[in-house]
């Protein structure tokens, strides 16, 4: 029986191991079928350009992050007629699996390609030097040497900024003088959104108490897409006095507000207006203000620089003074407190106050 | 749930004495005992959270899936047919949620989830009882087939469904929670006292009797209901000689292949029920929702020795401590000074039943973790997240000895084949 039991778990093991390849397969095949469509690349290039665009987890239709660069290419497709090939990723899959996505969009003769997230980071520096010619953008990293070259964009955002205004928002607004923080992924780029968030609560109120609780660790970015998690996380801050948190969680937001709407607290949203999205109307009542990060506009002026033959390779930072960064003011929960936050505002565009990036 | 933690070294205690079962009222003592040790390192560690009526509340929560999936692995089981597929049946059962949870409410979510398991299990059941195909391929086949399904049905049903996208389904809706009054408020008043053992148990019985979801009633029933029916109906008797003795069974008339397909099309209904609870508990069917539940039910189901209440103290203790790493890390650190009791009383208890090996095992590492709490203040945030797994793995294993799965488990049968 002792045997049995080993080869169950063995195959347990391997079943895992499976699935995760399945799911990468399914989307390579998505990939496939569109490259006899695109026939002869940079011959069959004609007045339309052809713009591929790789999601990060969750992809279109996340109400988060993935859906806002997705309306940033929805926009310059109706502008400029483009031809666009969308593709996404699957949970738990390997750098390989990001790395042949951008492949196939390079060979199938699309330029620019945008990759969404992060998560594209090493894959996209490897890829963009096999194809000299062709414009890549990465939304959300800029690491020197790993993802920088002559034709790599990096678009990134000054979510410390935002962050930092809406913690100046939550620590204006707490009774209990005390926040929540929930992040998804303990990665640098949430860190950074903690960072601000934090310093933002302390810069109203040195004596505020702020919560930090992260959902998972890498390499599992389950975080990001587990509502349950975000629930019990933050029920817990606020059993120990929090009354509002922020949910810099991804699809795991929707459990924090589900846990604020059951215990009359409140919670603030990221990325997209959440206020406004379908997906939350149940609870957009206790969404007092979201950090707002225009990945749609980074989208369409970096398409809109190709389209224009002005592309620049490098950082191209989004923050508070750029417009690439806001706060929500939806539901006018944070009406009596917007001359404060602008002043705020107006200081960090100012540089007066230096947000910090790091924790 | 919350004394789960230790109730597992009850069974330590008593299953090595050769068969001598333990009595409900050995078991009651060893849990009183346990839930004591629990009071007293919460009152010496002021972590509220080790019995506060939110982590009991979110343990059960947690833990009613991964119950419900060993649950289901044991109904599979007992009648000899492994059932690896425990992830797969799931997410057929968390995509059905979802799919009739935004139509029709979160009841016909339940339905559904349920249905779409059963699915899933007759295909189980199809491959390996009538085509005889190994059960570990079917199960496997089966968490190849499901995801690369209900991805499929996502991008074709929720799409373009409002509040929809190609990998999650609008939101399900909930079914009702039931608190109750009078005695919710009492027990927080008491809960806030802090006083040794009362305050912990008034935490307990608030986080059962406070917002409580039906489901975790449903799934509750649903364990009390499968315990009488394997153990105490002749179809339960039936069943398990099919999976103890196929051939035997078949001598005196029973119909094995009929109560095989009972067993595992059952199995994948409340495996599917438990997907449906996940989702209805997340709000929507997302992709990838499941995250390994159903292997861990599996796990637990194991370490649980194919019994109920096996399962049930394993699924609560991954539960149990999944609620506190989320709801705080100083908990965590707590914990790690209950784990290490907790092992040194299992050491000196398997040292009593001459398990030498597992006995110094559990000392050593028991010793270790008393030592760790006391020179440190917290436990890194990157530990935190592994604290589940560590703790039900060092525990199950180290408390459950001798294992014994149904005989005939995954053994092939084909009838008339006995001579």
């Amino acid at each position: 029986m002792r045997r049995v039991r080993g080869l169950r778990l063995a195959a347990g093991l391997l079943a895992v191991g499976l699935t995760l390849a399945a799911c990468g397969g399914s989307g390579d095949d998505s990939g496939n079928t569109a490259t006899p469509g695109s026939g002869g690349g940079t011959s069959a290039a004609g007045p339309k350009m052809k713009v591929g665009m790789a999601y990060d987890i969750g992809g279109r239709g996340d109400q988060s992050f993935n859906d806002s660069a997705a309306r940033g290419l929805d926009k310059v497709k109706a502008q400029y007629g483009l031809d666009v090939k969308e593709l996404e990723a699957t949970a738990g899959e390997s750098p390989a699996q990001k790395e042949d996505r951008l492949r196939q969009l390079a060979d199938g003769g699309y330029n620019p390609i945008i990759a969404v997230g992060f998560a594209y980071s090493e894959s996209i520096g490897k890829v963009a030097k096999d194809y000299p010619e062709i414009h890549f953008a990465i939304i959300d990293d800029f690491t020197e040497g790993t993802d920088t070259g002559d034709n790599i964009a990096n678009l990134t955002f000054a979510e410390n900024e935002g962050s930092f205004l809406v913690g100046a928002a939550a620590a204006l607004k707490s009774k209990t003088h005390n926040v929540g923080f929930v992040g998804g992924v303990n990665t640098p780029l949430i860190k950074k959104f903690e960072a601000g968030y934090t310093a933002g609560a302390k810069a109203v109120d040195p004596s505020v108490k702020v919560q930090v609780k992260y959902l998972t660790q890498p390499p599992d970015f389950g975080g990001f897409n587990d509502p349950g998690k975000g629930e019990t996380a933050a029920n817990g801050m606020f059993d120990a006095g929090a009354d509002i948190v922020y949910a810099a969680a991804g699809g795991s937001g929707s459990g924090v507000f589900k846990a604020a709407k059951a215990k009359g607290k409140l919670g603030i949203g990221v990325d997209s207006d959440q206020y406004n999205l379908p997906a939350l109307a149940s609870v957009k009542d206790v969404i007092m203000t979201s950090m707002v990060k225009r990945v749609d506009l980074a989208v369409t002026d970096f398409v809109t620089s190709v389209h224009d033959g002005k592309f620049a390779a490098g950082n191209k930072v989004y923050d508070l003074k750029a417009g690439g960064i806001e706060y929500a003011t939806s539901g006018g929960k944070i009406d009596d407190i917007k001359t404060k936050l602008e002043e705020y505002k107006a200081k960090i565009v100012s540089g007066e106050i230096k947000v910090p990036a790091k924790v | 749930m919350t004394a789960g933690g230790l109730t597992v070294g009850a069974e330590a205690t008593a299953a090595p004495v050769r068969r001598k079962r333990i009595t409900p009222v050995t078991y009651l003592i060893v849990v009183v005992l346990a839930f004591l040790v629990l009071a007293a390192v919460r009152t010496m560690t002021g972590a509220t959270d080790l019995t506060s009526s939110g982590t009991v509340a979110a343990a059960l929560t947690a833990a009613v899936p991964i119950a419900l999936a060993g649950l289901s692995g044991m109904w599979a089981e007992r009648a000899g047919v492994i059932n690896i597929g425990l992830e797969g049946m799931m997410v057929l059962g968390t995509w059905g949620a979802g799919f009739a949870g935004y139509q029709w409410g979160a009841w016909a979510a339940v339905f559904f989830g349920l249905l779409l398991g059963a699915i899933g299990g007759l295909l189980h059941a199809v491959a390996t009882v009538t085509f005889g195909v190994d059960h570990i391929i079917s199960g496997v086949a089966i968490n190849l087939l499901a995801p690369g399904l209900a991805l499929y049905l996502s991008k074709l049903y929720f799409s373009d469904a409002p509040g929809g996208g190609q990998k999650q389904s609008p939101p399900t809706g909930d079914v009702a929670h039931i608190t109750i009054p009078g005695v919710s408020d009492g027990l927080g008043t008491i809960e806030k006292k802090e006083w040794f053992f009362v305050s912990d148990l008034a935490g307990l019985l608030r986080g059962i009797t406070t917002n409580l979801s039906l489901l975790t009633v449903l799934a509750a029933l649903l364990i009390i209901a499968s315990w009488y029916v394997l153990r105490r109906t002749p179809f339960g008797l039936r069943l398990r000689s099919c999976g103890e003795a196929p051939i035997a069974a078949e001598s005196l008339g029973v119909n094995v292949y009929r109560y095989k397909y009972a067993a595992v099309v059952i199995s994948g209904a409340v495996v599917g029920l438990g997907g449906a609870i996940l989702a209805i508990n997340s709000g929507r069917f997302n992709d990838g929702q499941t995250g390994g539940r159903g292997f861990i039910g599996l796990a637990a189901m194991i370490f649980g020795n194919w019994r109920a209440g096996g399962l049930t103290t394993g699924a609560g203790l991954f539960g149990y401590t999944d609620a506190m790493q989320l709801r705080g890390e100083s908990a965590v650190h707590a914990l790690v000074l209950l784990l290490g009791i907790a092992l040194l009383v299992l050491a000196v208890v398997q040292f009593r039943n001459r398990h030498l090996v597992v006995s110094g095992v559990a000392l050593v590492i028991g010793a270790v973790l008393v030592f760790w709490f006391a020179t440190t203040d917290k436990i890194p945030a990157e530990l935190v997240g592994a604290a589940p797994y560590v703790v039900t793995i060092l525990v199950l294993a180290l408390a459950s000895q001798r294992l014994r799965p149904p005989k005939a488990d995954g053994v092939p049968y084909r009838r008339g084949e006995g001579g």
